[in-house]
């Protein structure tokens, strides 16, 4: 018997359709695994991917968390706070996480809801829709642009610059060439957000008051403003996209508990988590190696790259019993989707939010679907993965593909 | 086996058996007693699970590490004595702990 030999890279389109058989292998024959063509390192079982997280001082995200970044070694500037350690991480996320609790989040479930009722109400008569074209693409991306105050006409060119920077040719790395960590036109809204203050988080962003890195109690400067909003609109666009459309993937797949949940709507956290830990939108996270690390005999050497391999970690047995079955009813574990420690997403209860909401609302128009895969494409990059097209029909539909996908 | 008293905010009182090992976060949810989300799961990453000790427990409880504190962060009306519940580990010294439930979690 010949056994294929073990072979794992972040860019290589036959590992994202399913990339489970591929990281089982690497939980068990290769836990610490050394990509050559590359030059990096990745970890998959769940233990060391939370400890490793959790350790800052050898897994440091100050030259950036993307494994393209990493290799590059390209200066980060200050203000992007997920490509530092603490304490000047510390010192930039502090006053940010005030406006992401679950209570600030809690109080625009309304116009959440009112963007899901918006995307979908025209779809409900057709009995078809794409998660992705009417969900996934327009309900985070309307509620972070509110958020910011971002005005609505400029949403979509703000989307495609966030979105263009992360995606890769498919079997390739990132292309650095020219990147800039500003951008995504927000400047212009900053210069007059300054002069014309209002309700939203450009304006607190601009007003509140932290203590930097050195102690001294200011506010954050403009340039580093730019750069927040830059980061925090690219990350509340794609990620949450994603989630909506393994939502409506991973569901059609099992209809069983999909009617439970349709059933008894509270239910819907705890199948967001089953969806979360089953598919995570963000696959892998990447550290750089601040100094030697042993870990199953494998000398890791300062100045590596590492992957955390999040997606692998949350199908690991030694955590999850019958980690690769899709359950909403198992035993509550943490999943490591939205990673571990003092990186952990700041936008957490904003995504859950997003996602159970995405779920409730398309419940109530369309209790059940089919997904055509056939149709549907998956998307490509070092940092996201997920659909970038998802056309769902019901039995409304007058016009059903021949092959249905169901369990 | 340790018990625990989760006081909700309305004074309403529940009295648990808890698992040596396991936190007082799952020994609330296993219990069914209300008013812990644990959003998270025991991550230490959402802010959910926020209990208040009382003031006799402080001492042995203990005080919440550096994750902790920035994931207090994310809690509503944090106070001295908050603590994130996943995050308090059971053990037989813990018998009878007292803790009191904020009036939300969000």
């Amino acid at each position: 018997m010949n056994v294929k030999p073990l072979h794992w890279d972040p860019y290589k389109p036959e590992y994202f359709s399913d990339p489970h058989p591929v990281f089982a292998r690497l939980r068990e024959e290769a836990p610490v695994y050394y990509n050559d063509q590359y030059d990096f390192y990745a970890i998959s079982r769940y233990d060391d991917v939370q400890a490793g997280l959790g350790d800052y001082h050898t897994y440091s995200s100050s030259r950036g968390d993307i494994l393209e970044f990493i290799k590059a070694n390209a200066p980060i500037p200050p203000g992007v706070f997920i490509m530092s350690d603490p304490p000047a991480h510390t010192a930039y996320r502090t006053p940010l996480t005030k406006i992401f609790t679950p209570r600030r989040v809690a109080a625009i479930e309304p116009q959440i809801r009112a963007f899901c009722a918006n995307a979908l109400d025209p779809l409900v008569e057709s009995g078809e829709f794409n998660f992705i074209e009417n969900l996934g693409k327009e309900m985070p991306m309307r509620v972070i642009g509110m958020l910011l105050g971002v005005p609505e006409q400029d949403l979509k060119a703000v989307q495609r610059e966030a979105d263009a920077k992360l995606v890769t040719e498919a079997g390739k790395p990132m292309d650095l060439t020219g990147h800039s960590f500003t951008g995504e036109g927000f400047e212009a809204y900053i210069d007059w957000r300054m002069k014309n203050p209002s309700d939203d988080l450009m304006t607190e962003l601009l007003t509140t008051e932290f203590k930097d890195e050195n102690g001294l109690t200011r506010r954050f400067t403009r340039d580093e403003v730019v750069i927040i909003c830059s980061i925090l609109g690219a990350a509340g666009n794609e990620t949450t996209n994603r989630l909506i459309g393994w939502t409506g993937k991973v569901l059609a797949e099992h209809p069983d508990q999909r009617r439970e949940i349709c059933d008894n709507r509270a239910l819907i956290p705890q199948a967001i988590e089953e969806i979360l830990r089953f598919e995570p939108p963000g696959p892998s996270v990447a550290r750089y190696v601040a100094k030697d690390v042993e870990l199953h005999g494998v000398t890791v050497p300062a100045g590596s790259a590492m992957c955390m391999l999040v997606a692998a970690a949350n199908r690991d047995e030694r955590k999850f019993e019958n980690a690769n079955t899709f359950n909403i009813h198992r035993e509550r574990l943490p999943h490591l989707t939205f990673g571990y420690g003092f990186h952990a997403c700041l936008g957490n209860a904003l995504a859950r939010l997003e996602g159970r909401i995405a779920l409730d609302e398309v419940l109530n128009r369309f209790p059940e679907w089919d997904v055509d895969l056939a149709e549907a494409k998956l998307t490509s990059t070092s940092t996201v993965r997920g659909w970038e097209t998802l056309p769902a029909y019901t039995s409304r539909s007058s016009r059903r593909p021949p092959t249905r996908k169901s369990a | 086996m340790p018990n625990i008293t989760f006081i909700e905010a309305t004074g309403q009182s529940h009295v648990v058996d808890a698992v040596s090992g396991s936190s007082v976060m799952a020994a609330a949810k296993k219990n069914y007693v209300p008013g812990i989300d644990a959003d998270c799961g025991g991550g230490c990453q959402c802010g959910t699970c926020h209990i208040y000790v009382e003031p006799e427990w402080r001492a042995q409880v203990g005080s919440p590490d550096a994750l902790e504190e920035a994931t207090l962060g994310f809690s509503c009306d944090v106070r001295a004595n908050s603590r994130l519940s996943c995050q308090i580990k059971v053990t037989p010294a813990l018998d009878g702990l007292v803790v009191r439930l904020p009036i939300s979690q969000r």
